[in-house]
């Protein structure tokens, strides 16, 4: 690596966590000034008292690790399937017209609604267990998961495709061996936009009842105005998306490695 | 011939019975190429000359068996043509290199589809590489050469399949004018050590010319082939040629037939004000 390029990797992990740390302390100032009373925004050390407080005793009785991971555990599973199964049907549509046609006006009825506008429906046909919250997190994956793969299975020209197959590929191979990686780059962006619609709708979804999660905790604890503990939920949360959205990132550059570079 | 051919394959005669090719659907359909009547012995290197539009591409892709005759026949060593196979290769303009492979493993990626096993097909690709002279290369990314390189890499893949048939669609196009010299004649040499039969598309008389022991030149739409014209000059050839006074008298008959003869009169000249006045000649 130049100097130069190295200087310019420095300038961009300086910003990178100079910009968290001045937003922390200007919600600091704030509530030190008292410009806002803490039932609306506590401060950071009163949120991180909460924190510790929960990760001491737990929250209603159930442990932090154990929320956390109930959450985890839902859109793990959610995200899983539906990346996998949208990823799959979005490759199809983009290049085989008949299964396009088959799923074109079911999945378009079904991407402009908002997905919370679907909770009493999903509470009405699988109940308030875990079967509704996951399938409604799946659902918005799979819907991201499909658009984002068929564009691009659209990616490769029509030129590499014929090439493939005059050099003997047949249908099915010249779909694993070309059009496959074509999309790669696509599906990988598809999949972090899924990442964060699927925290969102998480917390949504825990609404549907129960007594663990994030989002029930985040939930329970506004009703009953505890503010720090809304926060230390939602910090958490952000966490989270942060952790998964890097993770992501990462791995798609590994798996693209060729990207940006044509 | 160098060792890279395992077994002399057959012929590779390319055979065209009043061929026409249709292109696009219902009402907007249209014969972009007709009557289309050639016969190309085994080894010869045929060069199809056009303007822009004409129908190279289309006629190309027919025998590559990408797209169908709409009438006519098409065979190679008697054998009518259907769908695509490794016996007619293909090179186009934009290499169509997988980016996310090794050189290496793009030369290889024929022999993969027919389930060669791994030593064997990088062996063959190594021998492949050497032959266009990028045996240093085997393990670059495609995005790490130059276009001419790239396109070398191309030829290599493509003739790892020992095709009989080797189809280029104005292969040095892209390239630049030094780049595209060096090519042709990295082509002529690799062309004279392998029995292969060429079809090569371009749009360039002198390349046409330079390169092919006959040139057919086509009309624009409807393309048809206007002429075909036997290049009589030895081989091996060198850039000289492109003075010789037979080569300038073939390239003045080339441009008289690529000139647009559709009966209209010759676009009136610009003013230096911009479009002409009416009236004025
Ligand atoms: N898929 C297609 N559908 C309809 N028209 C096409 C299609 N492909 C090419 N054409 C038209 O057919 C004509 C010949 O195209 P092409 O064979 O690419 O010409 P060339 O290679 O000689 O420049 C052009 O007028 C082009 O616009
Ligand atoms: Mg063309």
């Amino acid at each position: 690596m130049s100097a130069n390029a190295a200087a310019a990797r420095r300038r961009y992990w300086i910003l990178a966590v100079l910009s968290p740390l001045t937003l922390l302390a200007l919600w600091a100032l704030v509530t030190a000034q008292g410009l806002a009373t803490p039932m609306i925004l506590p401060s950071p050390l009163a949120v991180l008292a909460s924190l510790g407080d929960m990760v001491g005793h737990g929250y209603s009785g159930v442990d932090l690790a154990t929320h956390v991971l109930a959450s985890l555990r839902r859109v793990g599973i959610a995200f899983c399937g539906g990346a996998l199964l949208g990823t799959v049907l979005g490759l199809l549509r983009g290049r085989v017209a008949e299964i396009d046609a088959l799923f074109l006006v079911p999945s378009e009825l079904v991407r402009p609604i908002p997905p919370l506008g679907l909770i009493p429906l999903f509470i009405l046909w699988f109940g308030i267990g875990e079967a509704s919250k996951i399938l409604l997190i799946f659902l918005s994956v799979f819907l991201i998961a499909m658009v984002n793969a068929q564009a691009g299975a659209r990616a490769c020209s029509l030129d590499a495709l014929r090439a493939a197959r005059s050099m003997g590929a047949s249908r099915v191979q010249a779909f694993r061996f070309v059009v496959l990686p074509s999309a790669l780059p696509q599906i990988m962006t598809g999949l972090r936009v899924a990442m964060g619609t699927a925290l969102t709708i998480l917390v949504a979804a825990e609404l549907l009842g129960g007594d663990r999660g994030l989002g029930f905790l985040i939930l329970d604890a506004s009703s009953f105005f505890r503010t720090t503990y809304v926060f230390a939920g939602i910090v958490l949360v952000g966490l989270i998306g942060l952790a998964s959205d890097r993770a992501i990132a990462l791995l798609g550059r590994r798996i693209v490695h060729w990207e940006g570079k044509r | 011939m160098t060792g890279a051919y395992t077994e002399e394959p057959p012929a590779g005669r390319i055979a065209i019975a009043g061929g026409a090719i249709r292109l696009g659907g219902g009402a907007a359909a249209f014969e972009v190429v007709r009557d289309i009547d050639l016969a190309i012995p085994p080894r010869q290197f045929v060069c199809l000359l056009g303007p822009s539009g004409c129908g190279k591409s289309t006629l190309l892709g027919a025998l590559a068996g990408h797209l169908a005759l709409a009438r006519g026949s098409l065979a190679l060593d008697g054998e009518p043509v259907a769908g695509p196979h490794p016996e007619r290769g293909i090179v186009f303009q934009q290499h169509t290199l997988l980016p996310w492979r090794r050189v290496l493993d793009n030369v290889a990626f024929g022999p993969k589809m027919r389930g060669v096993p791994r030593a064997e097909r990088l062996a063959q690709a190594r021998e492949f590489l050497a032959l266009v002279g990028l045996a240093d290369f085997a393990d670059r990314y495609p995005s790490e050469l130059s276009g001419g390189m790239q396109q070398r890499v191309e030829i290599a893949r493509v003739l790892i399949n020992q095709p009989r048939v080797l189809l280029m669609d104005e292969p040095f196009g892209a390239l630049d004018a030094q780049t595209r010299l060096m090519m042709q004649e990295v082509l002529l040499d690799i062309w004279t050590r392998l029995p292969t039969t060429v079809v090569f598309v371009t749009h360039d008389i002198d390349e046409a010319l330079f390169l092919g022991d006959r040139v057919l030149v086509m009309s624009a739409r409807p393309g048809r082939i206007l002429e075909d014209i036997p290049l009589a000059f030895p081989r091996p050839r060198g850039r000289d040629l492109v003075t010789d006074p037979d080569f300038v008298a073939l390239k003045r008959r080339c441009l008289d037939l690529l000139r647009p003869r559709d009966g209209r009169p010759p676009l009136p000249r610009l003013t230096p004000l911009g479009l002409p006045l009416a009236g004025a000649a």
